[in-house]
């Protein structure tokens, strides 16, 4: 996670740089939504999470309508033959650093759609993932978890690659 | 009148071009032939009787692809009665005409038709609609022969043929990931400064295919299948699909599991109109409104995972019962909770009904009379609130609503805060029906065991979604699997009098209006049984008006 | 010396830095309060301030076919010109950093920058939703800046002067121009809240119709100095208006008291009413806000003639 604004700086203050990036970046974590073949029930669980009585905003997060103003891409449900192009394009909209939490059993293998005809696959198959939320749906502490989770890994320092995926972003698999 | 005798009046002025009719109990069956099919409807729509509810189209072949037939069966509603006509055509060659020009709103399901079972249905436009570009040619997922294998296949796909921009204007696509929308789904508005010239809608992007699915599963998995077509109104989904494979194997449900049934419904009711209620306060920008629907709403979320142990797919449902029961500390929490959402509810009529800035974004806004409510089919809230009278819980009650009939809610503005009023009238007639419910509880058994294998038949099974009335078509050939399940969802039906409601509106009326029908992305795409990716291509709006169709724009594509 | 001074004044106090911080302040009080009003728990106190660096570090996507020069340069002429603003009110109460006869004039201007620069930013994006949704900045613009501007001349004609410094001055020694004004407080406090775009006056990025407006295409660093400027823009308006309807700020006790009050009522007027059409919103201001703001220097004028002591 290079920052282009960091460039000629001296080391140590770099370091600190990279601190104060990193404390940002965990306590402002944005949200775009997408949902590319879901039954809803994810989705309804994830704006129950904003309401009242989880109340996201506490712990910095928004939800927003751009990806481009997004730092965290939040997806439900399998992945249609149609929804796949426009998870990719939303994806690569996004600028870096960026994250991806998948939610729901069947973002995660299907769940119960599987083997169904215009499914091509799980999230996974088509971008990187973060982190899993299971559960169908999960509940919204689970999703708060997934999020958090997410977090935890930050600040334990980069986020994990998966480099098959990013191979197969390039070749479109 | 009564359905018997309406009956007799459709056989009576369709004989000529029948050849064969049944009765059954609330259906009528005509057999007829692509040729004397346009006649056949002529007649009854000059009877104006009833919508066209749905059209089935089924594969009877086996694996081989030239025997066998593929029949079609249209099916017009009115109330409880239903009347089919069944055409069949040989699988070698399926082609009828289209009865677009008569009922604009089979378009739609022609175009289903056409795409998932290869039918060719005469006079619908060229271009493909439902399927994606590069689907492979006659391959037709809904067939009997249909395999994964050759869906992997692609065709060349030409350059996009998008929306040509027509001089002056300027399109706005909306979706499939836009804020208004919290599924997918995708709009595109021509607009003239801020006014909306010409809307076209696009569905498909969460279309799974699980019709073709629950031909794979058994019945008993089906119903997990069938619970997950719409997270929002998952129990009903489930209901309608375990009524018909009960009536269909002659089982009888005891009457406390049918109540116990009744109530889950009457809550889901609850919770989506509620959920209805933020999401369209979201969309006027009233954001506080918002968050105090959801407030409350997880007070009904509460009692639901109380009751069954989850928040949104509840999972009640077997064949021939229930899972689980309602005992009196369950009643009684019930009671509260309900107590508690009366108080809200009265507040929130008085807010809809009484503030200035938000009648501003309603009132006059969006209206769909009552001529063309009943003549596009419009069903559910959205049609109450023009004043139609369609409500399946009163027109054909089902389970426990023979026992606890429902008044009806109704009013006759037509406007969008007609609809905001009538979903939150039908909230209170939902707490009085579940407390009565409640008290006079049938005793008694949750489940009776159903057989593993369904015998040979057929069923429609409607029940009243929270949308609308929800269609199930099942049909089986006495295996542990169903040969075709036909769903037909509440939403599809309500997006004809969006599209012809939008022109000349202000683009920023559009979501609240969009929103205005509760609409379901999941539940259409399912039932649209159509994939298409990527590159553009839709029917637009004059492609439609040409075909003298002007609202049904798009007909999900 | 002054040299010194006027760095000070210009880059820690009451420019630059302090006007930042303070600017974070306010919306963190904005958010809590509107939160609050929402029965939820809200954000915490920084915020603001992890939204800000958080895009300041972000990589900033350029899209292709716009102008570089512009797309760069829009954010940071629209802060510069706030920012500027600021070091012509009295800020914490404290006398303006500069000021000379008419800066009132140029104060209202330099407001307006920030709605010419997003609408700028939005045609040069050339994305759709970015040109409707700066189309509709620009729509705005006339609807409420001619009222804004009408509803602070109406003190400083009282004042009898166009200098900032002199009508809080003013504003100090006589009885609450809120009470000898009511209508041009209102028409002043609800136009501050259509120029920042706050709900219900937010259409021009209402998230809803066109994803989000002019910044669509915004991601890092833009996006961090016009969410900054606006801010403080806020700042600077809730000072101005409690400086010529509340009775002027003398010290940095008024200056708070006040300035929270105000944002108290506009993050109530946030909570409770539904978002506006861009038509009504303009509709509302040319007949009623204007109308207003102009009957009431009508009837100042005349009473000034008349030569009646205000
Ligand atoms: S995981 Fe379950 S609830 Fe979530 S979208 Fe998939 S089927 Fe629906």
């Amino acid at each position: 996670m290079a920052q282009s604004t960091l460039k000629g700086i001296p080391r140590a203050l770099r370091g600190a740089l990279d601190k104060v990036a990193l404390w940002s970046r965990i306590n402002s974590p944005w949200l775009v939504h997408f949902n590319s073949g879901s039954c809803n029930g994810c989705d309804i669980e994830i704006l129950a999470t904003l309401a009242p009585r989880y109340d996201l905003e506490r712990f910095g997060v928004k939800l927003q309508g751009s990806p481009r103003h997004a730092d965290v891409l939040i997806c439900t449900g399998p992945v249609t033959r149609l929804a796949r192009e426009r998870l990719l394009r939303t994806y690569e909209q996004m600028p870096v650093p960026k994250f991806v939490v998948a939610v729901g059993s069947c973002s995660i293998t299907g769940g119960a759609f599987h083997g169904c005809y215009n499914i091509v696959g799980d999230i996974g198959d088509v971008i990187p993932v973060d982190v899993y939320v299971p559960g169908c749906p999960p509940r919204p502490e689970a999703i708060i978890d997934g999020v958090v989770q997410l977090l935890t890994k930050l600040k334990g320092g980069a986020p994990a690659k998966a480099p098959e995926a990013d191979a197969r972003l390039g070749g479109g698999s | 009148m009564s359905v018997e005798t309406d009956f007799l009046r459709i056989q009576g002025s369709v004989a000529p071009w029948v050849s064969g009719s049944r009765t059954a109990e609330n259906r009528l069956d005509m057999d007829t032939s692509a040729e004397r099919l346009v006649p056949a409807v002529t007649a009854l729509r000059s009877l104006s009787w009833g919508y066209l509810s749905a059209i089935t189209g089924f594969d009877s072949g086996t694996a081989a692809p030239s025997d066998g037939h593929i029949e079609l069966l249209y099916h017009f509603c009115n109330g409880p009665a239903v009347a089919t006509f069944r055409v069949k055509v040989p699988r070698e060659d399926p082609s009828v005409p289209s009865i677009g020009p008569l009922v604009p709103s089979a378009v739609m399901y022609e175009r289903e038709l056409a795409e998932t079972m290869g039918v060719k249905v005469a006079g619908l436009p060229k271009k493909r609609q439902f399927l994606s570009d590069d689907w492979p040619e006659n391959v037709y997922p809904l067939r009997k022969d249909f395999t994964m294998e050759s869906a992997a296949a692609t065709r060349e796909v030409g350059p996009a043929v998008g929306s040509e921009e027509a001089p002056g204007t300027f399109i706005i696509p909306i979706g499939p990931q836009h804020p208004a929308l919290k599924e997918p789904g995708h709009f595109e508005l021509a607009v003239d400064g801020e006014i909306v010239t010409h809307a076209d809608i696009r569905l498909g992007y969460v279309h799974r295919g699980i019709e073709k699915g629950a031909e794979d599963r058994s019945w008993v998995h089906n119903i997990y299948l069938m619970e997950r077509i719409c997270g929002i109104c998952s129990h009903i989904h489930a209901t309608a699909y375990v009524l018909g494979v009960e009536s269909l194997s002659g089982v009888a449900v005891p009457p406390r599991a049918q109540t116990v049934r009744t109530i889950f419904c009457e809550m889901e009711r609850i919770h989506s109109h509620l959920l209805w209620l933020g999401v369209a306060a979201h969309q006027a920008g009233f954001d506080t409104l918002f968050m105090y629907s959801w407030r409350d709403r997880e007070t009904i979320m509460d009692l639901l995972e109380e009751l069954s142990g989850n928040r949104v797919n509840y999972s009640v449902n077997l064949l021939g019962g229930v899972k689980y029961d309602i005992d009196g500390k369950a009643a009684d929490s019930v009671r509260r909770g309900l107590d508690f959402l009366e108080r809200r509810t009265t507040h929130y009529l008085k807010i809809v009904t009484t503030d200035e800035s938000f009648l501003r974004r309603t009132r006059g806004v969006g209206a769909i009379t009552f001529d063309q409510a009943n003549l596009l089919g419009t069903i559910g809230p959205t049609a109450r609130a023009s004043g139609v009278s369609r409500d399946l819980r009163v027109e054909a009650p089902y389970m426990a609503y023979r026992d606890f009939p429902v008044r009806p809610v109704l009013d006759s503005r037509c406007d969008l805060e007609a609809r905001f009023v009538v979903r939150i009238n039908e909230l209170f007639e939902s707490y009085r029906l579940i407390r009565e419910m409640l008290d006079h509880m049938p005793a008694g058994e949750l489940a009776v065991p159903a057989p593993r294998k369904v015998p040979e038949g057929e069923v429609i099974s409607r029940v009243e979604a929270p949308r609308g009335e929800l269609f199930y078509y099942i049909r089986s050939t006495g295996g542990v699997k169903p040969d075709r399940v036909k769903v037909r969802t509440p939403s599809l039906c309500n997006w004809a009098a969006v599209l012809s409601v939008a022109v000349g509106h202000k683009l920023a009326d559009i979501p609240m209006i969009m929103v205005g029908i509760d609409p379901c992305f999941s539940c259409n795409d399912r039932s649209i049984t159509l994939r298409r990716r990527g590159s553009a291509e839709s029917w637009s709006w004059e492609d439609l008006r040409a075909y003298g169709i002007s609202y049904y724009a798009g007909g999900g594509a | 010396m002054s040299v010194v001074l006027a760095l000070v004044a210009l880059v820690l106090f009451p420019g630059g830095l302090f006007v930042i911080f303070g600017s974070l302040a306010f919306e963190y009080a904005d958010r809590k309060l509107v939160a609050r009003f929402q029965n939820r728990v809200g954000p915490r106190w920084f915020q603001p301030l992890a939204d800000l660096v958080k895009l300041l570090v972000k990589e900033e996507i350029v899209p292709v076919g716009v102008n570089r020069g512009l797309f760069n340069g829009l954010p940071l002429a629209a802060l510069a010109a706030s920012l500027t603003a600021a070091l012509y009110v009295p800020m914490a109460g404290i006398a303006p950093a500069w000021g000379f006869r008419g800066d009132l004039v140029v104060t209202v201007y330099l407001l307006m920058m920030m709605t010419l620069c997003i609408g700028l930013a939005g045609a040069n994006t050339q994305d759709r939703f970015s040109l409707i949704g700066s189309t509709r900045a620009l729509t705005q613009l006339f609807s409420y800046e001619a009222p804004f501007l009408l509803a602070l001349l109406g003190p400083s004609i009282a004042a009898g002067t166009w200098r900032i410094s002199e009508v809080n001055g003013y504003a100090r020694e006589h009885i609450w121009m809120i009470v000898t004004q009511p209508l041009g407080f209102l028409v002043a406090l609800i136009g501050l809240m259509g120029k920042l775009e706050l709900p219900p006056f937010d259409a021009p990025e209402a998230e809803t119709e066109i994803v989000s407006g002019a910044l669509t295409e915004y991601s890092g660093r833009g996006l961090a100095f016009f969410h900054l400027g606006r801010d403080v823009e806020l700042l600077v308006g809730l000072t101005l208006i409690s400086a010529f309807y509340l009775g002027g700020l003398g010290n940095p006790l008024h200056f708070i008291l006040k300035t929270l009050v105000l944002l108290f009522v506009t993050a109530g007027l946030q909570s409770l009413f539904a978002r506006l059409r861009i038509d009504q919103t303009v509709g509302l201001w040319w007949r009623a806000g204007a109308v207003l703001a102009l009957v009431q220097l009508l009837l100042l004028i005349v009473l000034k003639i008349l030569g009646v002591r205000l």
